[in-house]
């Protein structure tokens, strides 16, 4: 690779948005190239600098009580006829038999755990709940071995808290939450600023969304490992979530 | 499901989409904020986006919610921008990213980049490039996730943040020093 190859990519290189092998040749070129060394430097100050000076604004709490009174209004004649509801009633009728059909068949027989299963209904309230402000986290820490300890006395188990921060997924803090009729531990994680809720739990019986399934744009990934459940809950792209996921798999013994 | 009554399905409805999408106010509002530069703005544009997400949201099937909704919100303030024509298109709108032989001022960044700096700084770029680092480095959005709310292709995510870096560089390296650097 050339310097001049090189420098459209710094910006991605920088980003982790690069694949693997661009990423292998750049670095090659980096090794041997202090110009570009010097210029992915000054690329990484730019990004630094906005992450921490550049203002994020938040809006006043007034805008979301405004919000909510405009929706409620909105609600009331609850807007002209669209979509869905426009169809004769029949076909609606009779396109939602051959749904609840489609429906009782996939959930006797074939997929365990579908986005109206309890679990993951009840996971989604906690984890949006958990995004509200002061929600997130009761201990707040990035020192697994504070997050851990937290835990005893409130929970009649131990989960296994592990540290993912120099891969990238710097852990942030932990909360008792409510899931499968129960109390569990909840250790959040962040990627960039995106959260990740993983609910530990002991194994019940209760079945998992074992390859991930996607409901309302929140991704969930469930799995039993050494009689635990294990259950993460994130609005982070797929991708990653699975590399999250598979992280957490190698280094929970 | 929803063959029950209308009112019952609509009302369940109503709370679901306050649940999925009242989180993401502050990154609409953040967002903008950025874009329109005001803050009477901002909150207009987001509550006007609120309602039609909100109107929209029986056709909404699914996938990555909030990047629906951050699209409905920047969607309307390009509006607002277009009808207020403080748009500064007059700009020559550059893509190319031109990575010269700047490279040895990480240090000199560091020390003028203080939060006012930046924020006259960002503030300078067109709102194209400067939605790309809000979204990105404020926000914390992948290049997929930017794609699909400004609807543009990945390649040219990356050549526009890549295009805004390098301007916003130039920005702040031609800011004033300020008294209370290093």
């Amino acid at each position: 690779m050339e310097c001049k190859e090189v420098s459209p990519l710094l910006n991605a290189y920088l980003d982790g948005e690069l694949d693997l092998t661009t990423c292998v040749s750049l670095e090659a070129h980096l090794a041997a190239c202090p110009a570009c060394r010097q210029r992915i430097e000054a690329g990484q100050a730019i990004a630094a600098a906005v992450r921490e000076q550049a203002p994020r604004f938040s809006a006043s709490p007034y805008l979301a009580t405004r919000i909510r009174a405009s929706l409620r209004e909105a609600e009331s004649p609850h807007g002209n006829m669209t979509g869905w509801k426009a169809l004769p009633i029949a076909w609606i009728y009779s396109a939602l038999a051959g749904v609840l059909g489609i429906i009782i068949f996939a959930a006797a027989f074939l997929s365990p755990v579908t986005e109206s299963s309890p679990l993951i209904q009840v996971a989604m309230a906690d984890h949006i709940r958990s995004l509200q402000v002061g929600h997130l986290m009761d201990v707040i820490s990035t020192d697994q071995h504070t997050v851990k300890p937290w835990f005893m006395g409130r929970l009649d188990y131990s989960p296994q808290v592990v540290d993912l921060g120099p891969s990238g997924f710097p852990l942030v803090g932990g909360r008792l939450d409510v899931l499968d009729h129960r109390q569990v531990a909840a250790i959040v994680y962040q990627r960039r600023k995106h959260d990740i809720n993983l609910f530990i739990w002991p194994e019940t019986g209760t079945r998992l969304p074992t390859t991930l399934i996607t409901h309302n744009g929140y991704h969930f990934v469930g799995w039993t490992q050494s009689g635990m459940n294990y259950l993460a809950v994130s609005d982070l792209a797929e991708g990653e979530l699975g590399d999250f996921v598979k992280l957490i798999r190698e280094q929970t013994n | 499901m929803m063959e029950d009554s209308h009112g019952q399905g609509d009302e369940r409805q109503d709370r679901q989409f306050a649940e999925v999408f009242l989180p993401h106010l502050d990154a609409a509002y953040n967002l903008a904020r950025w874009l329109l530069r005001s803050d009477h703005d901002a909150e207009d544009c987001v509550q006007d986006a609120y309602l039609r997400a909100y109107k929209a949201f029986p056709r909404f099937r699914g996938g990555d919610g909030k990047a629906w909704f951050m699209t409905i919100v920047r969607n309307l303030c390009y509006t607002q921008l277009k009808k207020a024509q403080t748009h500064e298109s007059g700009e020559s709108f550059d893509e190319e990213i031109h990575g010269g032989a700047e490279a040895a001022q990480a240090e000199e960044l560091r020390r003028k980049a203080d939060a006012e700096t930046l924020q006259l700084s960002l503030g300078k770029l067109p709102p194209e490039f400067r939605e790309m680092i809000v979204l990105h480095d404020l926000e914390g959005h992948s290049y997929k996730e930017m794609a699909a709310i400004a609807a543009i292709p990945i390649g040219t995510v990356m050549s526009r943040l890549a295009r805004a870096r390098e301007k916003l560089r130039d920005e702040i390296l031609a800011s004033p020093e300020t008294s209370h650097g290093m």
